[in-house]
């Protein structure tokens, strides 16, 4: 049997071999991908698809040699989803590694890091939120967002609802959150300018709560379509499931954060009807030309879901914009890489999403209308691509 | 082994360090203070802020909870008052750093003694649930007074500045977060020495006969939540100027599970527990992480296999502490301190 002295100098000397024997740290020429990644924590079924989602487009660009010859590292860490974390985890992933690009988990850390990030001037970042707030170049110039903002997404369904439905009654239901709030006063100015009327505004605590005075309150009101927003899951199929009890007609909508189609998926048939904004494919989509979505399926067989498609497509933005900016030969900035990322003109996502994209601003204002076909279990394609200005 | 510690006066007696060793101790751990800044990088940095903010604030928990005995759940939305005061300042009136952590304290000892009230009439978990109340109520005001706190965008302030050089790194908040830390540590420990802070102990012991033996309970125990809430205010604002955002989602009630677990896990009723307890429950997630990164060469997709098993692990070692050492780790401090004073004998 060991003793205590023996088991201690074995123990020393396997770390000694561990440490020597460790993959040499970042090389100059790697482009690093840092990420703040909440992969336990209230948003962990997000940031596990998410970590996915980057990895494989790393391993993708890698296999095909690299962007100019450059091999991507990308380095992930968890988070819990809590800002404090977050902003630990950047620190110490940039301390450690020269960093060209960083995946950010939340509003809150993009609002905190911000200053950093202009200071450095040497990362561009991207991230899970799309709040308003962040699609501002002049407040938050080396950010971007890889889809519509809230506000933008919110004005997709309402363009979608004045097309089919001019004059319609809406009712809105956000939670009482920071994500929540976020969208409402640009519905409102925008459901007025397409003759769009708000018959009811409900602000409910996010997650499981009683909604039963909600539904009553919607009852009255009788809108047409129930827009939710700041929630992921709960507690619309609740709200869904007694306002059919109740008979309302209404049409319920959601935002991205609640589109993922295996949530709904498990809701089953009370889910039937239920519409949202998506501003991708589904892993699933058959309709269009889309190589890249090909490539997804042989890699992974089974389902992923859109926080892994939001993943993927922001490493292929991020990495488009390092090409760029390497084939301009300038340095790899945050100003540069930013401005790479907004020469992005009639871009082929490899159709993640179904048409070309620009990027001028912060965020790619386009997406599309999704319905759940209770009876398939799928979100399928209910609109045309819709564009929309910042304004909407 | 320690023979003896001769004390020629009272004042000797009543030291807080009371041995030239650990006066030498002390001195040596300033001087690794002092040199820290030039040896780590940012994240290291960045971490001994936030233990600092951490350690303030629990303590100020722990002159509640471990020396009053009163329990309270709105620790956080006490800081929270504190950051938005400290934002408030900072954005209206421009005022010097150091007086904002001041109003911030002052503001929020006088919201935390009004919170306070009814801990003359109820105690332990009723206690706990009125301050969960207060948290709610302090919440709903950070979110709907928009036109003073931002709603819930909340407000971004600049970096503090100390005569007109912004101090906007963790390398540069240091040498302000390390000091009022380290004098705020000090004056808790001075504080029960004092009648007052003998006076909280007595109430946490047995509020009946520490009124009997002359305790005026309403006025120590306001004196408690004041005090203990003065704390959170100033860890609040050197939180905000740490991360120059507060919305009323920073500070949620997780956030005073986690310092009351810190007060738990360190030792209730010291001032070494509150110190070892912030340290803990900030430090062991990262700890956690770093050997979950040192495994990541070799097993691919490490940092999302193991993270979850990291969190299981961190709750596990709170239940294991909370089993084997109820007195928490200033107790293990303790017996680590015997076992060289008596060294080489075991007993």
């Amino acid at each position: 049997m060991l003793t205590r002295r023996q088991t201690l100098a074995a123990g020393i000397g396997a770390g000694a071999l561990l440490a020597g024997a460790r993959p040499s740290a970042a090389q100059a020429s790697e482009i690093v991908i840092g990420g703040s990644i909440p992969l336990t924590g209230v948003f962990a079924f997000a940031g596990v698809g998410v970590n996915d989602g980057i990895a494989d487009y790393v391993k993708i660009v890698n296999d095909a040699g690299g962007i100019a010859g450059r091999k991507v590292r990308y380095i992930p860490e968890d988070t819990g989803y809590k800002v404090d974390q977050s902003v630990a985890v950047f620190n110490k992933i940039t301390g450690s590694n020269p960093v060209n690009l960083y995946y950010g988990d939340s509003t809150g850390f993009a609002k905190t890091i911000n200053p950093e990030l202009n200071r450095k001037n040497s990362i561009l970042m991207a991230g899970a939120s799309f709040a308003t707030e962040l699609n501002d170049p002049k407040s938050f110039p080396n950010q971007f967002m890889a889809g519509p903002d809230y506000s933008e997404m919110i004005g997709i369904l309402l363009q979608y609802i004045a097309k089919t439905q001019p004059g319609a009654r809406l009712a809105l239901v956000n939670s009482d959150t920071e994500f929540g709030r976020d969208p409402v006063a640009a519905t409102e100015a925008l459901a007025g300018k397409l003759n769009l009327k708000i018959v009811e505004k409900i602000v409910t605590p996010p997650g499981s709560v009683d909604v039963s005075t909600e539904v009553l309150k919607l009852r009255r009101a009788n809108p047409d379509f129930t827009i939710f927003h700041g929630y992921v899951l709960a507690p619309l199929p609740e709200f869904i499931n007694q306002a059919k009890q109740l008979g309302l007609k209404t049409k319920f909508m959601g935002t991205f954060w609640s589109m993922d189609n295996s949530l709904w998926a498990k809701i089953g048939e009370p889910a039937d009807g239920f519409m949202g904004i998506m501003p991708y494919r589904y892993y699933y989509d058959a309709d269009g030309k889309s190589p890249m979505l090909d490539k997804i399926r042989q890699m992974r067989p089974e389902y992923q879901s859109t926080a892994y498609t939001q993943g993927f497509l922001t490493t292929m933005l991020f990495l488009e914009a390092t090409k760029r900016a390497i084939e301009a030969k300038v340095d790899l900035t945050g100003a540069n890489l930013k401005a790479a990322l907004n020469s992005i003109k009639d871009f082929d996502t490899g159709g993640l999403i179904g048409v070309p994209i620009t990027i001028s601003g912060n965020t790619i204002p386009v997406g599309r209308v999704y319905k759940f076909d209770a009876s398939k279990k799928l979100m399928l394609p209910d609109s045309d691509w819709i564009r929309v200005s910042k304004a909407g | 082994m320690r023979i003896g510690a001769l004390k020629e006066s009272y004042a000797a007696d009543q030291a807080l360090f009371d041995t030239a060793f650990q006066r030498q101790m002390l001195a040596l751990g300033a001087l690794a203070l002092i040199a820290f800044p030039f040896l780590a990088n940012e994240y290291w940095l960045y971490l001994a802020c936030l233990v600092s903010i951490h350690v303030i604030a629990t303590t100020g928990l722990n002159i509640l909870t471990g020396y009053t005995g009163l329990v309270s759940l709105g620790h956080a939305a006490f800081m929270g008052v504190g950051a938005y005061v400290v934002a408030l300042a900072e954005l209206k009136l421009g005022s010097p750093f150091l007086l904002n952590l001041l109003l911030a304290g002052a503001a929020t000892a006088a919201i935390g003694m009004v919170v306070g009230i009814p801990s003359l009439r109820v105690r332990g978990l009723y206690l706990a649930i009125a301050t969960i109340a207060a948290s709610f109520i302090l919440h709903f005001v950070f979110q709907n007074w928009t036109s003073v706190t931002g709603g819930v965008r909340g407000l971004s302030i600049p970096p503090a500045s100390f005569f007109g050089r912004a101090l906007d790194q963790p390398s540069e908040l240091y040498w302000v977060v390390i000091p009022i830390m380290i004098l705020m540590v000090l004056a808790a420990a001075n504080l029960f020495r004092t009648r007052i802070g003998r006076a909280f102990i007595a109430i946490r012991d047995r509020d009946i006969s520490a009124e009997v033996l002359g305790v005026p309970l309403l006025r120590y125990k306001l004196m408690s939540f004041g005090l203990s809430s003065f704390y959170a205010g100033v860890a609040g604002g050197l939180w905000v100027y740490f991360f120059r955002v507060v919305t009323p989602e920073s500070f949620p009630i997780v956030y005073s599970i986690f310092f009351l677990a810190a007060v738990i896990v360190g030792g209730m009723g010291t001032i070494l527990g509150g110190i070892l307890g912030a340290v803990f429950m900030t430090m062991v997630p990262e700890a956690l992480k770093l050997i979950v990164g040192l495994l990541s060469p070799w097993l691919p997709n490490a940092v999302a296999i193991l993270s979850p098993v990291r969190t299981v692990v961190f709750g596990g070692l709170i239940i294991g502490f909370l089993i084997f050492e109820p007195h928490g780790l200033a107790e293990i401090w303790r017996r680590i301190r015997r076992f060289f004073h008596l060294w080489p004998f075991k007993n």
